[in-house]
């Protein structure tokens, strides 16, 4: 199967025109933040807040969201699907998308929106989880790839550092 | 006769430049230092041109 060519910028900029709120995390954040990284999809972290859920619907259908471990039978999610606090691991029109309904040991939006700071990307303003508390949930998962992005995130936060 | 690889060698040698291009675990600092040189912005088109040459390469595109 033919996927398209990743493009973050057009699914956050659907999912801010329809005011979903969301935090970025994982290697799009990472990258974000300055971290020499690279990564396929772009990671999220919804409210799961019955209004938000219902915007969240409505941007997975104007981007053609469907689940990719199903090949072609292009199994679309469900609002119960979003509201859970599982992993989504999508295929957009844009790109892979991997909604995630809490992460590390069970983190999730409200959790980490303290965490938070504010990244400007174009005309966009975009809530991603600060460098720090990124490589603390990063620690927290057993994923190989995860632990081995962290001396890298730990590097970046250093350097940031300096420089501010 | 002196059975340690060379690499072991090489690799100390080329992880211990007297600048700090590198650190002490091995993370490439040069390239942190240019991506924070950039707005979010243009670390994002980085990362998007990044994945479409991986992918050229892979042979995934037929676009030059």
């Amino acid at each position: 199967m033919k996927h398209p060519i990743p493009d973050f910028l057009e699914i956050l900029s659907t999912l801010y025109e329809h005011k979903v709120d969301f935090i970025i995390v994982g290697g799009v954040c990472a990258v974000l933040h300055g971290a020499p990284v690279t990564t396929f999809d772009l990671d999220l972290v919804h409210s799961r807040s019955p209004d938000n859920l219902e915007r969240l619907m409505s941007s997975l259908k104007k981007l053609g969201a469907y689940y990719r471990s199903r090949g072609e039978q292009r199994l679309t999610p469900r609002l119960s699907d979003i509201s859970s606090p599982g992993h989504q691991l999508l295929m957009t029109a844009y790109g892979p998308l991997d909604l995630l309904g809490t992460i590390g040991i069970g983190h999730d939006y409200e959790d980490l929106l303290k965490h938070c700071i504010t990244i400007e990307v174009g005309e966009l303003r975009l809530n991603a989880l600060d460098l720090q508390t990124l490589i603390e949930v990063k620690k927290e998962t057993i994923s190989e790839k995860d632990k081995a992005i962290i001396p890298i995130l730990k590097r970046t936060l250093e350097e940031k550092s300096k420089q501010s | 006769m002196d059975n340690k690889p060379i690499y072991k060698n090489s690799e100390k040698a080329f992880l211990s430049t007297d600048d700090d291009s590198y650190s002490e675990d091995g993370v490439d600092l040069t390239l942190i230092r240019w991506m924070l040189t950039l707005t979010p912005t243009e670390r994002l088109q980085t990362l998007q041109q990044n994945i479409h040459s991986i992918r050229k390469l892979r042979g995934e595109t037929s676009d030059s």
